[in-house]
């Protein structure tokens, strides 16, 4: 069993789906018919959806103006720049759009690992006096360092050890030029303006050639907007873009459907001419050979299993290869630097620098510096082996909760949870002190200099009372309605649980039915335990709501700028604050007997 | 290094290193630590693999050679090795610095050969960071991930796997978390 870590989810209110899923699932039908009404309901962290909505404390935002966290699922993305993950260089957005999300300069991955792969010569090194001197010159092939790949596998050796994007565009696998669908379409106009007869160009098309998707879907474009350009004359001007909506032609159409008047009726008359169909290669027909697959049958049985590629492999290919001899290496994907709004207001929340090496944020609102941070620890310090750390069924264990407050003002944080878990193993849970003050995030040298001079007020009394925690430590006496600890801008409140047996035959009769049915499962299974329990439904997950309320300064905050002007003359105007929301806390995994 | 009186399991430095007597460190002279440095038990540090290869501008050559860079607050955790990449250029095998800005953290039984890791940079343990690897800042690499050869790891990445690969990106409030203030306050010298 993996070592298990306390942990704490706060669940972004966004949301609110405690109540809807609660009915769906059958393992919270105990608690879910005592619980109708909406302001007593309990948050499941069982449910289905409950995973969605559960975040570590630093994934999440805090928005200034709606004064309420914020998860990614409510901010809305906006991407400020892309870059290459490996070259590092920033990639124009008009780029993007036309070349496509990859890198276009020489940053590949290896097809079969994903590893970067590096360029080398197949020359080998000179050698003797003055070798470092010379200058090494090709071919060249892309190496995988990780597993050993190399590009001569399939056939590409390259002239040059830069621009290798550009390079690889212009070759098949085995090494015969590549014609692109670019490359294609200037051949095509080449030959459009020097009238059919001139040869004369380097590369002549073959009207029989196979030809792969891509280049197939580039020459049928080309052809269908031949035929339609030539069909309907009047439209022409607007078809060869791409969509042509802005164009004259294909205005005066959409005007027509709308006014139903001569507009349309022309052009309905004139688009009643035939229409011509692709006849060969280089209009996009692919006649498919019945040989084909025979083909690709006797391939499979020369190359076997190890020359077959796994669907990992297959998924990063463009082109959907079967065969490791059809791989190419993959352009690295490009990465983008997002800034993040708030989906109500709109507001910023999260803005990075645009330069793609700079790691500094503009506006940074996170959740950690705005919501209390809440540690738990056992209260007894356990012993070192991960195996003792389990929580022994019902016999009551006492944690302590740490809440740190990160505000510049003091606040008020009451607790609450059910009291006991819910899902099917419900364990007791008390908090002995619900309601407590956290101190402000004051400035660290506040609580030196107060602790530095010997019993001075308020500091002296809270490091005596710490101390007599301390000293109390021996006997692990926690008082009810009592504050285990307290220091600058913490508070510690002990928890006491009892946990659950996780017995399913003896379940509570509440729910007989659910029980017949688990039985059912237990005898079917051959453990007695193990079978009927769910992953991870050992773990103790205790729902906890935190409110916490606090009086900011109006002043001091930038939102409410309008409102500090207005009330100038009462500098000491506070704003009642208040901050409501579910966390859930994984306190340690309950021994299964 | 001055020693203090007392034999604790750290030697302390002036700068504020705090270096296991256990460790196996060689080459120290062509190692820069750069204060507020924990390395621990077992911990190796290569610095006698120095480079060789004549640098293209041979005016730069002056002072000590330096095989293994590393910055403040960085934590070497139990056995972890640092040890400069090699290669083969030109006919010639050679040695290049490693560099190791602030904050970085390894973990215990990790292997770097990184030619530069950036700041605030948190490796697991376990883990094997290959040849010439670039790591820049706000880096997470978990715990048995094998970073290939020559790998460029970009900003607020968190990366996994063998070989490793980025699975998810690091968010704006887990900034702090890579603070080692805090760690390198906590370690005692008992």
């Amino acid at each position: 069993m993996a070592e298990f870590k306390p942990y704490t989810y706060f669940q972004c209110p966004c949301t609110d789906t405690s109540f809807s899923t609660r009915r769906r699932i059958g393992d919270s039908g105990p608690s879910s018919e005592e619980e109708t009404d909406e302001d007593e309901r309990t948050f499941d962290p069982r449910a289905p959806r409950a995973n969605y909505s559960l975040y570590p404390l630093e994934h999440l935002l805090y928005c200034e103006d709606c004064h309420q966290i914020r998860c990614p699922r409510c901010v809305l993305d906006e991407i400020v720049c892309w870059y290459c993950p490996n070259c590092l260089f920033e990639v124009p957005s008009s780029s993007v759009k036309s070349e496509g999300n990859r890198c276009t300069r020489s940053c590949f991955q290896c097809p079969i690992c994903t590893a970067p792969l590096s360029i080398s010569s197949t020359e080998s090194p000179p050698e003797g006096l003055g070798a470092e001197y010379v200058a090494q010159s090709g071919p060249y092939v892309l190496n995988c360092a990780y597993c050993l790949w190399s590009s001569k596998e399939i056939g590409i050796q390259l002239e040059k050890p830069n621009s290798i994007y550009a390079q690889l565009a212009k070759i098949k696998n085995g090494g015969e030029p590549y014609i692109s669908p670019k490359e294609r379409r200037r051949i095509r106009e080449e030959r459009k303006g020097d009238g059919e007869e001139s040869q004369g160009s380097e590369m002549t098309l073959d009207p029989n050639e196979k030809l792969d998707a891509e280049s197939q879907f580039a020459n049928l474009k080309a052809f269908y907007q031949e035929q339609l350009a030539e069909s309907s004359p009047a439209s022409a001007l607007g078809f060869t873009g791409d969509y042509g909506y802005g164009s004259p032609g294909a205005l005066s159409r959409i005007m027509g459907l709308y006014t139903g008047s001569s507009f349309g009726d022309k052009k309905s008359k004139s688009r009643s001419s035939m229409m011509r169909e692709a006849q060969s290669a280089l209009e996009g027909l692919q006649i498919s050979s019945p040989s084909a697959s025979e083909e690709s049958i006797a391939r499979l049985r020369a190359s076997g299993w190890e020359g077959t590629c796994s669907t990992a492999q297959r998924l990063a290919q463009a082109h959907n290869p079967r065969f490791v001899s059809d791989l190419r290496p993959i352009a690295h994907l490009l990465r983008t630097k997002r800034s993040k709004r708030c989906k109500t207001c709109r507001h910023i929340l999260s803005k990075p620098e645009s330069k793609v090496q700079n790691t500094r944020f503009r506006i940074r609102l996170v959740a950690p510096n705005y919501v209390p941070r809440i540690a738990i620890r056992p209260l007894q310090p356990g012993p070192a082996a991960p195996q003792a750390l389990l929580l022994t069924p019902l016999r009551p264990t006492q944690f302590v909760l740490t809440f740190s407050n990160p505000l510049f003002d003091d606040v008020r944080v009451s607790i609450a949870t059910p009291a006991k878990t819910p899902g099917r193993f419900g364990s007791r849970v008390t908090i002995l002190c619900p309601q407590f003050e956290v101190g402000a995030n004051t400035d660290v040298w506040d609580e030196a200099l107060r602790e530095g001079g010997a019993g001075a007020g308020k500091g002296g009394e809270r490091e005596k009372r710490r101390t007599k925690a301390e000293a109390s430590e021996g006997q692990q006496q926690a008082e009810a309605g009592k504050v285990w600890e307290r220091g600058r801008n913490w508070v510690s409140v002990v928890v006491e649980v009892v946990p659950a047996v996780l017995k399913v035959g003896e379940e509570e009769k509440k729910d007989e039915k659910e029980e017949e049915e688990e039985q059912e499962e237990e005898e079917g299974g051959g453990s007695r335990y193990a079978g009927p329990l769910r992953e991870d439904e050992d773990i103790l997950e205790i729902p906890v709501f935190v409110r916490v309320e606090w009086e900011a300064d109006v002043a001091q905050d930038e939102g409410a700028g309008l409102a500090a002007a207005n009330n100038k003359d009462n500098k000491e105007e506070k704003e009642k604050r208040e901050l409501a929301y579910w966390c859930v806390l994984g306190v340690g995994r309950i021994a299964r007997d | 290094m001055s020693k203090k009186p007392v034999k604790g399991e750290y030697i302390e430095t002036d700068t504020g290193n705090k270096v296991s007597r256990r460790s196996q460190i060689i080459g120290t002279t062509n190692i820069i630590l750069g204060g507020k440095t924990v390395i621990q038990a077992e911990v190796i540090i290569r610095g006698d693999l120095l480079r060789t290869y004549p640098p293209s501008n041979p005016s730069e050559k002056q002072g000590n050679p330096v095989a293994v860079a590393i910055g403040r607050y960085c934590f070497f955790s139990r056995g972890c090795e640092l040890r400069p990449p090699g290669k083969l250029y030109r006919g010639t095998f050679s040695h290049y610095p490693l560099k190791i800005a602030d904050h970085v953290f390894v973990g215990p039984g990790s292997i770097v050969e990184a030619a530069l890791i950036g700041s605030h940079v948190h490796i697991g343990s376990n883990a094997v960071v290959g040849k010439f690897v670039i790591i820049k800042d706000f880096v997470r690499i978990l715990d048995g991930a094998v970073v290939p050869p020559n790998m460029v790891i970009p900003s607020f990445s968190i990366v996994a796997g063998r070989p490793a690969r980025v699975v998810g990106e690091i968010a704006e409030g887990e900034i702090e978390g890579f603070d080692l203030r805090e760690v390198y306050r906590s370690v005692g010298n008992a």
